[in-house]
């Protein structure tokens, strides 16, 4: 069955706790003893948009990105969680993130889905679906278009 | 003692639900469920939120189809915890008005109830979706798009 494998250790969820304590509030000083050294870490998105998309491997690349590279991009960013999930060596959170593009003074938010598995209480594997369309528009600052500049089949209907 | 719902019936479901196909799929989907899938509805007209079991079975063997064709859904992960499930998965379809072929990921927040779905949150890399789904490049501020061959989306 997907998602579970007997042979693995699972995951207490103090630990996953801890974890997510220290990605939602940007400690990486405390979120650095979570990280396997061989850490993936996967962002779904258009990276020709939002740079910090894409995956990343190891556990400098990693701490780099979050505690360099995404707060170039995206200031004050704010992890919200909704929901967290933990089975076996897995777990799952379902949430918001909330940022500022300091440059042209603008507040961001979007849903994020975050999947995570655990080896030895370290996260070896990070993979996030994120809401792209509605993220790439609030970065941008503008509705996207068809070229030719259509958009709305129905304007009365809106995005969630 | 509080619910909690079975691996055994959440891969059932998603069996069911991979076929697209609404009397296998109605089942396991409760009364008054709540379904949700995120993303522009006027560039994917089945995105919003629908209320009720007659509507969400309309959704996934209609409204969906009307666009989408999905011949494979492949789970990468599923995560149960109580009465709750986290699906991350890979939809393959093809497009109603041409054949092409589109992929994207797909991640599934469930809430169970009975061992029915009562609430369902879907995200998409939407972005990526509505390109493969129009078959076009979004139109975007000339200097948002460096033309790179080297980038992917993932």
């Amino acid at each position: 069955m997907v998602g579970m494998n007997s042979m693995a250790k699972p995951v207490p969820r103090s630990v996953v706790e801890g974890f997510y304590k220290a990605l939602a509030s940007s400690d990486f000083a405390a979120l650095d003893p979570y990280l396997a050294e061989q850490v993936t870490w996967t962002i779904s998105g258009p990276v020709d948009i939002l740079p910090f998309c894409g995956k990343r491997s190891g556990k400098a690349v990693v701490l780099k990105l979050l505690d360099r590279d995404i707060p170039a991009f995206l200031e004050k960013r704010r992890l919200v969680p909704s929901v967290m999930l933990v089975d076996g060596d897995r777990a799952a959170v379902f949430g918001r993130l909330t940022a500022s593009r300091g440059d042209i003074g603008r507040k961001i938010s979007y849903r994020i889905a975050q999947f995570v598995r655990f080896e030895n209480e370290r996260v070896v594997e990070y993979t996030s679906i994120i809401d792209s369309f509605d993220a790439v528009e609030q970065v941008l600052g503008q509705q996207l278009t068809l070229p030719g500049g259509t958009r709305a089949a129905n304007p009365e209907l809106v995005a969630i | 003692m509080s619910y909690s719902v079975s691996r055994a019936l959440v891969d059932a479901f998603y069996k069911a639900y991979a076929t697209r196909e609404a009397d296998k799929v109605a089942p396991y989907i409760h009364d008054d469920v709540e379904w949700t899938i995120s993303g522009p509805v006027d560039f994917l007209p089945f995105c919003g939120t629908h209320r009720g079991k007659a509507n969400v079975l309309d959704l996934i063997e209609h409204q969906v189809k009307a666009v989408l064709r999905t011949f494979s859904f492949v789970p990468d992960e599923v995560v149960v915890d109580g009465d709750q499930v986290a699906m991350l998965s890979r939809q393959s379809a093809k497009r109603t008005k041409d054949g092409c072929t589109v992929s994207y990921r797909v991640a599934n927040i469930m809430r169970f109830c009975d061992d029915k779905v009562i609430e369902n949150l879907s995200l998409i890399d939407s972005f990526d979706a509505v390109e493969q789904v129009l078959g076009q490049q979004l139109t975007l501020p000339c200097d948002a798009r460096p033309d790179d061959g080297a980038l992917v989306t993932v």
